[in-house]
């Protein structure tokens, strides 16, 4: 049987570039199979990491700082030993006192406290959280904001672990 | 030789088209249901609670187990037809 002559181009690279980057529906019924394996993998992480690693509970009271060193409507910055998560002392416009992890519950952003409207601003997204309960008012945040109980004794602010909450 | 095979597929011509389709349609619901279980698990884990992890990745490795399972119902890659040789003359 005569073949008709195959160029030297032919010879060389002889996979046709459509053919070699075409994707059938078999191998993409595979490629979705594979990325659900890693789907099942991540969840499996997940699971085990927060397992293996609890999340960081503060250990007793730890004082922040004394009540006249923020006024009304103001706010302080602190961290807890053996953590490096940032938090947030609030002193509301009625007088009562909030602490809360100072990183936005979607993509950790720093929030600030907004004395005018009383609410917590994430100025990434414009997520918005109650200063009262950390909870989500508006925007893309899924979870409320992590929150420390606030103890007064005399003239110093402390803070310990919320009942029933651990900080991510 | 039985011509079932090949009458059916005469009859049924796109069975196979419908059959990839149809597992690629269950496979793409599947990760769909996964993508959610792990954002569930993620999010009830980031928030302190114990009682999601485990089960929803039960629930996401028996996902993944059967759409493996499914991958054996994909069809066979269509095959060229093969010239019959030519029957050998009669003696």
């Amino acid at each position: 049987m005569n073949l008709p002559p195959r160029s030297p181009a032919d010879v060389d690279f002889p996979i046709d570039r459509v053919e070699a980057e075409h994707v059938s529906r078999r191998e993409f019924a595979k490629f979705l199979c594979l990325v659900s394996g890693g789907m099942a993998v991540g969840n499996g992480w997940v699971a085990i990491k927060d397992q293996l690693f609890p999340p960081f509970r503060v250990e007793g009271e730890v004082f922040v700082c004394k009540t006249g060193d923020v006024p009304t409507g103001g706010t302080h910055p602190f961290t807890v030993p053996g953590s490096k998560i940032p938090f947030i002392l609030i002193h509301l416009n009625d007088g009562s006192w909030r602490a809360f992890e100072q990183k936005c519950t979607h993509l950790s952003c720093a929030v600030y406290y907004q004395p005018d409207s009383d609410k917590i601003e994430c100025p990434c997204h414009h997520g918005y959280f109650d200063a009262r309960s950390g909870e989500v008012l508006q925007g893309p945040p899924p979870r409320p904001l992590p929150r420390l109980e606030v103890v007064i004794r005399g003239d110093e602010i402390l803070v310990s672990e919320a009942r029933g909450e651990t900080l991510s | 030789m039985s011509q079932f095979r090949q009458a059916q597929n005469q009859a049924h011509p796109s069975k196979t088209n419908t059959l990839v389709l149809g597992i690629i349609c269950i496979l793409i619901l599947i990760l769909t249901m996964q993508i959610w279980l792990l954002t569930a698990a993620l999010n009830t884990a980031l928030e302190g609670d114990e009682g999601i992890k485990w089960p929803a990745f039960a629930a996401s490795l028996a996902l993944f187990l059967s759409g493996a399972a499914l991958l054996r119902y994909l069809p066979d890659p269509m095959r060229k037809a093969t010239k019959k040789p030519p029957l050998p003359p009669r003696i």
